[in-house]
């Protein structure tokens, strides 16, 4: 993995606001062609970082190469951005729109915007002016703007947030699909589910200092397989020898305080509730971040 | 096609359909043609009417007249006033002669006649004081002087023209001006803030750098800026074109038309310049337009305050005020377009002025990109003074 290449390198990025610390220290690499998580709760400063990716933002300090080369207008035109706050001309036509922001691409993407409306079913609502569009094929548009000029690299800030199940399942898909296509895409996002089932890699950030950085197996290994994943009917208590739980009614997980043994647990688990389901497994993102975050 | 280039041809072809630039271009100038049109109507209605038929009463035996009814007996008079066999009549008393006193009776109020009426019995009673007099006296006396005025210089004399022609142009001039400048820098606003409102501006910036988009927004709309310009100088050849009054009216200024048009372009597009930057800052800055408007305001109050000014400049264009706000950025351009059309401006001042505003036009730009930059991603929250400083004050 490491031979591979290097997409996008970041070597000790530092930025504040108003003498306040937003990313401290920060160094993470992207190789060629691999789908990588930025995680971290909000306001971690993982926009902030997206921004400074995109040269929005200058950084204090710190040094970002992509492509081994330093950024310049050029660049812009390799990335694909959908951001977290995202919108779109209210007045101009759905055609007109992926027809400019295309061009600012320096692409011209007339053929490319009819194949990517027809591939979302948007076709017979080109002419049609943004304005006139429900929500949720504005955010539609907005998905399709996003990579109408075909970039190698693609950053998705919060990509989930305010969709519908459909459109959420749209990007899902195609970042499935971009993946599949050599792409190398930057997934921002506090969602740890779906992080779990499309990235390979994560940066985990929080209050601006890197906490967690690596394959997500390895992560996991690291914490060892000391979480107990539990379906259960009946009333679950506390047990000792379990230092934390997260019980959402019929399924619960378990972490086992170390040296406790998995079986007795068991035991004490069978008299209580009646159990559909017992695994020994390593913790799932979500616990490891809240592990992380609330330093325990 | 270089980035800058795509966002100005985008801004000038979205912005050339807007309401607001059809409203400003065509819809103020038919406005204000159609107010002069109808007051031109008016006054046209007023000549028409009248004819007055005016009657008088001498108790001095000196006048006599073959156009003004005499009457004898007042009480006749008031008869044939009431029953409108006349429009007036004038009583002139015993002592005429040592207190100039007229009596005047109209059956209604009506000031617009009013002048004309006395412009009647002026003529009548001059020609009957003056009737031993030769006719070119009695015209000098009615109308003493045709005047003409000269500037004198090391050239020898020019002349000059006078009064209401010589400032109606200017002034059309100076308003057109300003109305294509404040109508173009505020659509720079507006696209600004729309840009922000809509959330599109991450993406945009995600394409082009600040200063690409800053451009691009200041070279389109400046753009749209000059087509104005172009749109009224078309209408008014057109104007010229089927009134040959108003051709008779701008040839006789076309002499001092020329190097006030050169000075008109320069003031204009640096004039654009300082407002569409500052206007840039104030989209950046601002959270929702209204809010954008408001600070916009201040501005745009200080850039007209030429044009409520006009009257002080126009009659003392060499005055304190006149050659302050021909000299202070935000008001030159326009009252120095006043100045130059009405008297000669002192070439120093005319150049101090050109200085202070090609510079302050540099930093008022540097200063706007800058806090363009700074603040444009800050959504729903507004930067304090001391941000801003510190905004200005980075790289």
């Amino acid at each position: 993995m490491d031979k591979m290449e290097k997409t996008i390198e970041i070597f000790r990025l530092s930025k504040s606001f108003n003498g306040q610390n937003v990313v401290r220290d920060i160094s993470f690499d992207i190789k060629k062609g691999e789908v990588f998580g930025l995680i971290g709760p909000n306001g971690a400063g993982k926009t902030t970082i997206i921004r400074m990716l995109l040269d929005i933002l200058r950084p204090d300090s710190g040094e970002i190469m992509i492509r081994n080369a330093s950024f310049c207008e050029e660049t812009k035109n390799l990335i694909g951005y959908l951001p977290e706050e995202r919108g779109l001309y209210k007045k101009l036509t759905v055609f007109e729109t992926l027809l400019y922001l295309g061009a600012l691409k320096e692409k011209d993407s007339k053929e490319r915007a009819g194949m990517l409306l027809e591939k979302m079913g948007m076709i017979t609502h080109k002419d049609k002016k943004i304005s006139d569009l429900s929500k949720g094929m504005q955010q539609k548009i907005q998905i399709i703007a996003s990579i109408i000029h075909d970039p190698d690299f693609i950053i998705l800030d919060e990509p989930f947030s305010g969709l519908d199940p459909v459109n959420m399942k749209l990007v899902k898909d195609m970042i499935i699909e971009l993946g599949k296509a050599g792409k190398t895409i930057l997934i921002s996002t506090h969602m740890m589910e779906q992080v779990e089932q499309m990235c390979s890699r994560i940066f985990m950030i929080n209050r601006g200092k890197g906490v967690l950085y690596g394959s997500i197996d390895e992560i996991k290994s690291r914490y060892g397989k000391n979480t107990i994943l539990l379906d259960f009917e009946g009333d679950l208590k506390n047990i000792s020898g379990i230092i934390k739980m997260n019980n959402s009614g019929n399924y619960a997980e378990l972490i086992l305080e170390s040296g406790t043994d998995s079986q007795v647990i068991l035991k004490i688990l069978a008299e209580m509730v009646r159990v559909n389901k017992f695994e020994m497994s390593t913790p799932s993102l979500n616990e490891i971040f809240i592990q992380v975050v609330e330093g325990t | 096609m270089s980035k800058w280039r795509i966002i100005a041809k985008h801004e000038y072809l979205t912005n050339i359909k807007r309401k607001e630039f059809l409203f400003v271009t065509f819809g103020l100038p038919l406005f204000f043609l159609a107010i002069m049109g109808i007051s031109f109507l008016f006054m046209g209605i007023g000549t028409q009417s009248e004819e007055n038929n005016i009657g008088y009463i001498d108790r001095t035996g000196l006048f006599d007249s073959s156009n003004l009814t005499k009457y004898t007996d007042e009480e006749l008079a008031r008869k044939d006033l009431l029953d409108n066999e006349i429009t007036n009549y004038f009583v002139i008393p015993e002592n005429y002669t040592a207190t100039g006193k007229i009596f005047i009776y109209s059956s209604r109020k009506d000031f617009a006649n009013n002048m004309k009426i006395e412009g009647q019995i002026n003529n009548f009673l001059l020609d009957n004081l003056l009737k031993n007099e030769p006719p070119d006296i009695i015209q000098r006396v009615k109308k003493p002087i045709d005047s003409e005025y000269f500037t004198l210089n090391e050239n020898g004399p020019k002349s000059e023209d006078s009064g209401f022609t010589i400032l109606i142009i200017p002034l059309a001039f100076a308003m057109l001006f300003t109305l294509s400048i404040f109508a173009s820098s505020g659509f720079l606003l507006q696209s600004v803030i729309e840009e922000k409102e809509n959330k599109i501006m991450e993406i945009i910036l995600s394409s082009v750098s600040h200063e690409d988009l800053l451009k691009g927004k200041i070279i389109g709309l400046g753009a749209l800026g000059l087509t104005q310009v172009l749109i009224y100088l078309v209408l008014a050849a057109v104007i010229i074109l089927i009134n040959p009054v108003a051709l008779l009216l701008i040839v006789s200024q076309i002499h001092i038309s020329i190097p006030l048009l050169l000075a008109g372009i320069m003031y204009f597009l640096m004039g654009y310049l300082v407002f569409a930057s500052i206007m840039a800052g104030v989209g950046a800055v601002a959270t929702t337009s209204r809010e954008g408007q408001q600070i916009a305001g201040i501005f745009s109050l200080a850039g007209a305050f030429p044009m409520m000014f006009s009257q002080f400049i126009f009659s003392n264009p060499n005055e304190g005020l006149a050659i302050a706000l021909s000299i202070f950025p935000l008001t030159s351009p326009i009252a120095m377009i006043m100045r130059l059309s009405t008297t000669d401006v002192p070439l120093y001042e005319l150049m101090i002025s050109i200085l202070v505003l090609a510079v302050s036009a540099y930093f008022i730009m540097e200063i706007s990109a800058r806090i363009f930059r700074a603040s444009l991603l800050m959504y729903g929250k507004k930067p304090t003074i001391k941000e801003l400083i510190t905004y200005v004050r980075q790289n």
